[in-house]
């Protein structure tokens, strides 16, 4: 596999993109890297997104 | 019952299931429920009775908090005490948000890294959304069909990027801890792992010894299943394989499907750089034919890979556990016989209910990867019974144990209530989106529990590991002592702290 976009990552300082709990978000940025917010809604809307979460969050 | 609400104030679930914890924990609350009027969560309230019109009159926009409470002034103590602790959580903001990730992307040039934590069915849409911003992804989400998983690591290979999990908790890349990891010095070693806390186990064994990790790439838990076919391992060690900054490799993972096994074995054998490979459950010769050296577990993993620079890992020694038994056995009651595992890491699970079963016989659990024997009743332990507070009967409405060290905490009264119980053991683990002290967390409930052994006539051994690293923001010399300074055993890894409980057992039942 061509590794040069992975390396290219490896070399450079890390930009994050958080998509989910901004918690995650600010434990980057609390150990000194940049992190921005997606502020992340399901296409369908509404209900369904925190019994997901919290599934999703039980792993 | 008190409320406020609060409309137009957004707090995302996590931060609700957090502030719902905080609340619930304040002197003077009986139950207590924080966040968005959503439709399941007016449901919720119906559920536990703390609603009335103007509640459910409230939209999807409304922040509610709600309690039953002794008195307003608890109550508005309360809700005091649980903003200041919010407030302190969440110190740090991120000072942008998007909506989407082209918004992001288009604003931040720079970007490079996606970290994608959405419900598993939506997980899919989102990896190609960043992948094709050119994003590398790392994406924690669970619950993603394997086809799907199949189709985001095809496309990530295709553009030539990293596309680490779905179900990916633990990757450290250029020095940050993504997700749940901890955090790590940098050094010599890349690790490409399927299994999140043996990555994060091994890594911290190097970080302990001075040394450290270059990078570390997980793959999720179904990497090396056939369906997907091993192909963020295979990409891994590539990318490792060509860093000038990984001078050693280590594959961590679960014994793969057997044609995924082939084909990472077959990579392996043309592996230029020196490596370390723990499949668990794998045959040794299979692994030593690559040309590669094996690894038995993951204390073993750590220990062979700092042996390749010259360094070893501490752990205790078999009679320096022995001699740690013996010492604690001493005034225990006759009756106390049994040891009570209560963990918040799945993996550490399986390895203690292995090690000590090799000791003490068969163990109840909660997981039949871990043990036959079921526990029918998971609020009674029978017996030997170790319990993993991961699982999702524990996790419904709340976050995972290692973000929430609450999940697990009544499980310290609960069995200490049993004069049977001679040992309880626990894992500890850091990372930075988790709590800020889950040691200090728990000590009360240790120092009840050892007075209700002593007011018995007897003595409760607590036998802790901590996973983590002195890099970590709880750090983990800071949690171990606090665990020691309490009486609490504390061992270097989980492995030897299920070896000390099952000596412990063995003893008791020795001398009676």
């Amino acid at each position: 596999m061509d590794c040069s976009k992975i390396l290219e990552l490896f070399q450079s300082e890390l930009v994050v993109v958080n998509v989910g709990p901004k918690s995650f978000a600010n434990a980057l940025i609390r150990q000194g890297y940049q992190a921005v917010q997606v502020d992340w809604t399901p296409v369908a809307g509404g209900d369904k997104e925190a019994q997901a979460l919290i599934e999703l969050l039980g792993m | 019952m008190y409320w406020i609400i609060e409309k137009g104030h957004y707090i995302d679930s996590l931060e609700s299931l957090f502030a719902t914890t905080v609340l619930n924990e304040q002197p003077g609350i009986q139950r207590a429920l924080v966040g968005m009027a959503t439709g399941p969560a007016k449901l919720i309230l119906k559920d536990v009775g703390l609603v009335n019109e103007e509640l459910l009159a409230c939209s999807d926009a409304d922040y509610v908090i709600v309690a039953e409470a002794d008195s307003q002034e608890a109550f508005e103590a309360a809700v005091d005490e649980m903003r200041r602790v919010m407030k302190q959580n969440n110190a740090v903001e991120a000072e942008e948000s998007y909506a989407t990730v082209a918004e992001a992307v288009a604003a931040h040039p720079k970007a490079n890294l996606c970290s994608i934590a959405v419900p598993g069915e939506y997980a899919l849409e989102e990896v190609k959304k960043a992948l094709n911003a050119g994003l590398h992804c790392c994406v924690f989400s669970n619950n993603v069909p394997l086809e799907d998983e199949r189709q985001m690591k095809e496309l990530a290979r295709e553009k030539g990027l990293l596309c680490m999990g779905p179900d990916c908790g633990v990757a450290n890349i250029n020095g940050a801890a993504l997700v749940l990891s901890s955090i790590n010095a940098r050094g010599p070693f890349g690790i490409v792992g399927a299994s999140g806390t043996g990555i994060q186990h091994v890594a911290a064994i190097l970080h302990e010894a001075g040394s450290g990790v270059s990078q570390t790439i997980g793959t999720g838990g179904n990497d090396l299943k056939e369906p997907v076919g091993g192909l963020m391992m295979l990409c891994g060690i590539d990318a490792l394989e060509a860093d000038p900054e990984t001078k050693y490799i280590i594959l961590i993972s679960r014994k793969p499907a057997e044609s995924v096994l082939q084909k990472v074995l077959d990579r392996v054998s043309r592996c230029k750089k020196p490596r370390v490979v723990l499949f668990m459950g794998c045959e040794r010769a299979r692994i030593e034919a690559t040309g590669t050296i094996w690894a038995e577990n993951l204390d073993d993993c750590g220990q062979k890979a700092l042996e390749l620079i010259g360094k070893s890992a501490e752990f205790e020694t078999e009679a320096q556990l022995d001699a740690m038994a013996a010492e604690a056995v001493k005034g225990m009651a006759p009756e106390q016989k049994y040891v009570r595992g209560a963990f918040s890491g799945g993996t550490y699970m399986d390895e203690a209910v292995h090690a000590m079963e090799a000791v003490i016989g068969p163990i109840y659990a909660n997981n039949p990867n871990a043990s036959p024997l079921q526990l029918p009743d998971l609020n009674k332990s029978i017996e030997n019974t170790c319990i993993d507070y991961g699982e999702e009967e524990f996790t419904q409405g709340r976050p995972h144990p290692a973000i929430d060290a609450g999940v697990r905490k009544p499980a310290i009264l609960r069995e200490a209530a049993d004069p049977e119980v001679a040992v309880i053991l626990l894992d500890f683990i850091l990372t930075p989106p988790g709590h800020p002290d889950p040691a200090g967390y728990v000590l009360d409930d240790v120092r009840r529990a050892q007075k209700m052994a002593r007011q018995r006539g007897g003595r409760i051994a607590f036998v802790a590991s901590v996973l983590g690293t002195t890099a970590d923001f709880q750090n983990i010399d800071d949690q171990r002592r606090k665990l020691m300074e309490t009486g609490v055993l504390v061992c270097s890894t989980n492995y030897k702290a299920a070896q000390l409980a099952a000596k412990i057992i063995r003893l008791k039942k020795e001398i009676g």
